[in-house]
């Protein structure tokens, strides 16, 4: 038959060209890098964290003492984790709105490599994102604090500074978790602003309920904002309560969109 | 090579596509048919591991496509312009769909070239009219310059041009040895593109036949004749499967028989004629004589 003859064909200029976790990478690190949405996030995220650290440090002389210089860096992750989370979120939902999913899945038709190329390339754009705005924050906010971060004291700068970047890109797994497992943009932003935004809210309310709700107050340092502190707080002693912690709500969502994505049709 | 044996998907209690079975051989343009809802997109993305069968099995070459180690090398798929994110460029998707393979910026540059969108490739795809989206899906599917090419739709929305290109473009694959799948609702381009057909209805393989055979088989030859004596030619002819119908005085149109049969006879009889002129039947009468109780969507017929 005709096949016979159109194999030794295609042999003798075999292509160099092979599918591989390396090439992968490089293909979602270009996606993520030629979408404006990404900039945008990017972006806000970057306008957010110092301008906030700008404010805490010019106010920080009234603070009075105590208050740790990693602080005033650190702080506003509890409203850049929400823009961290949503890019997680869009990075594969606009892939399912558009049917980009679809030139995705077909290039690569193992469905497990294209969640853990996405993950590995959305953790790690945040996390280089965020060591940049760290190291603005920080030159910035020097002349208004009236201690400064000491970092001959691992424990008060870098450590819980790195802490800070693995806790952005934490909350962008989160996004990316709720997003596979979801599809729709709008359900997985929701999904994800409520886990880390609302809840906190909802399990403080109960503090005013008596001490037969003290147990639900108690479970609120399981969420991964109350977690992301407990890790990233400067001298901090629940360290790894707060890594596990954190570890288990970035990777609960992706493994359950793992599991979704092999199973559904695309 | 596509084959795919007992192919069944199923969502709910809809069938879908139903125990379908059919090899697609390299070297010639096969045809994918079917009224809308036929199963053929199904079909079609079941082939490249979209979607899992609920039973059969379907393989590319020999292999499952989720097997493949370098499936745009193996396989070019367009499978609705729309599967391209709408905020990237067309060079950008391009590039990212090529570097999961490897594959270089002078391949992109030249299927860019070879589609014709070189003057678009830096626009946003979200912007892009049916015609170029089209365009921008096959140059996706040329990436890695691939042996079985899967084309849905591909001439839907483009202009004139693009659709003999198109055409041309595919013959030419099939006759370098490649494996060419089309489907197209457009009959007489269909009918100017494949060598063969697989024409589906209702989740079905209602034909599977060289395009030639499939027309003649599904279609009879009519002939139109003109005469002074008709009548008396008419009443000569005496073969029970022939029909005739009256078009205007002096003219009948007859099937069932053969222009030879007709010349012959009016010889015999002496019997003047003015026109004998066969009309063989199309593809497209071919294709809704097939397809006649297998249309899900019914339009009415205007009275």
């Amino acid at each position: 038959m005709t096949a016979v003859a159109a194999a030794p064909r295609r042999a003798t200029h075999a292509p160099a060209f092979r599918l591989s976790f390396a090439h992968l990478l490089k293909s979602e690190f270009i996606k993520i890098l030629t979408l404006r949405s990404t900039w945008w996030s990017l972006g806000v995220t970057a306008v957010l964290s110092i301008g906030i650290s700008l404010l805490i440090a010019a106010a920080s002389r009234d603070f009075g003492g105590g208050f740790a210089a990693a602080n005033v860096i650190l702080s506003p992750t509890q409203f850049t984790m929400l823009v961290a989370g949503i890019l997680g979120a869009i990075v594969i939902t606009g892939e399912y709105s558009t049917g980009m999913i679809r030139s995705t899945l077909t290039a690569e038709p193992r469905r497990g490599a294209v969640l853990l190329a996405k993950a590995v390339v959305v953790a790690l754009v945040m996390a280089a994102t965020t060591v940049v705005i760290y190291a603005v924050a920080i030159a910035v906010t020097a002349p208004l604090l009236t201690e400064g971060l000491d970092w001959s004291e691992p424990a008060q700068s870098i450590v819980p500074l790195a802490l800070g970047v693995v806790s952005m890109a934490a909350f962008t797994l989160i996004g990316l978790g709720f997003g596979f497992l979801i599809r729709s943009g709008a359900g997985a932003i929701a999904a994800t602003v409520g886990v880390l935004f609302v809840l906190p809210i909802v399990f403080s309310l109960f503090s005013f309920a008596g001490a037969s709700w003290q147990w639900l107050v108690d479970g609120a340092k399981y969420l991964p904002v109350n977690a992301a502190a407990m890790l990233t707080a400067p001298g901090g002693d629940e360290l790894a309560t707060g890594g596990i912690t954190l570890a288990v709500w970035a990777l609960a969502p992706l493994v359950l969109g793992w599991v979704a994505l092999r199973a559904r049709d695309a | 090579m596509i084959v795919a044996e007992h192919l069944t998907k199923r969502y709910g209690d809809k069938t879908a596509v139903d125990d379908v079975s059919f090899t697609v051989a390299p070297g010639r343009v096969t045809g994918f048919l079917g009224p809308n809802g036929a199963g053929k997109s199904t079909t079609m993305r079941m082939i490249v591991g979209l979607d899992r069968p609920s039973s059969g099995h379907v393989s590319v070459r020999g292999q499952d496509y989720r097997r493949l180690r370098s499936p745009l090398t193996e396989v070019g798929v367009l499978l609705d312009a729309k599967a391209i994110h709408t905020g990237r460029s067309a060079r950008n998707h391009l590039r990212a769909m090529a570097a999961t393979h490897g594959i270089g910026r002078a391949r992109v540059d030249e299927v860019i070239e070879l589609t014709g969108i070189g003057s678009v490739a830096g626009k946003r795809a979200g912007g892009f009219s049916l015609g170029m989206g089209q365009r921008l899906g096959i140059a996706a599917a040329l990436l890695g310059d691939p042996h079985t090419l899967i084309l849905d739709e591909p001439v839907n929305g483009l202009d004139p041009e693009g659709v003999r290109w198109v055409r041309q473009f595919v013959r030419h694959l099939a006759s370098e040895g490649r494996t060419v799948l089309l489907s197209s609702h457009l009959m007489s381009e269909m009918a100017q593109t494949a060598d063969h057909v697989i024409v589906l209805g209702r989740g079905r393989v209602l034909a599977d036949a060289p395009l030639p055979e499939l027309v003649s088989t599904w279609t009879s030859t009519t002939l139109v004749v003109r005469s002074p004596r008709l009548d008396e030619l008419v009443s000569s002819l005496r073969i029970p499967d022939a029909t005739v119908s009256v078009l205007e005085p002096g003219a009948v149109q007859i099937t069932g028989v053969t222009a030879q049969t007709v010349g012959d006879l009016a010889a015999a009889h002496g019997i003047p004629l003015y026109e004998l002129t066969p009309k063989a039947g199309s593809l497209e009468d071919a294709y809704l004589a097939l397809t006649d109780d297998s249309v899900e969507y019914k339009t009415k017929e205007i009275a």
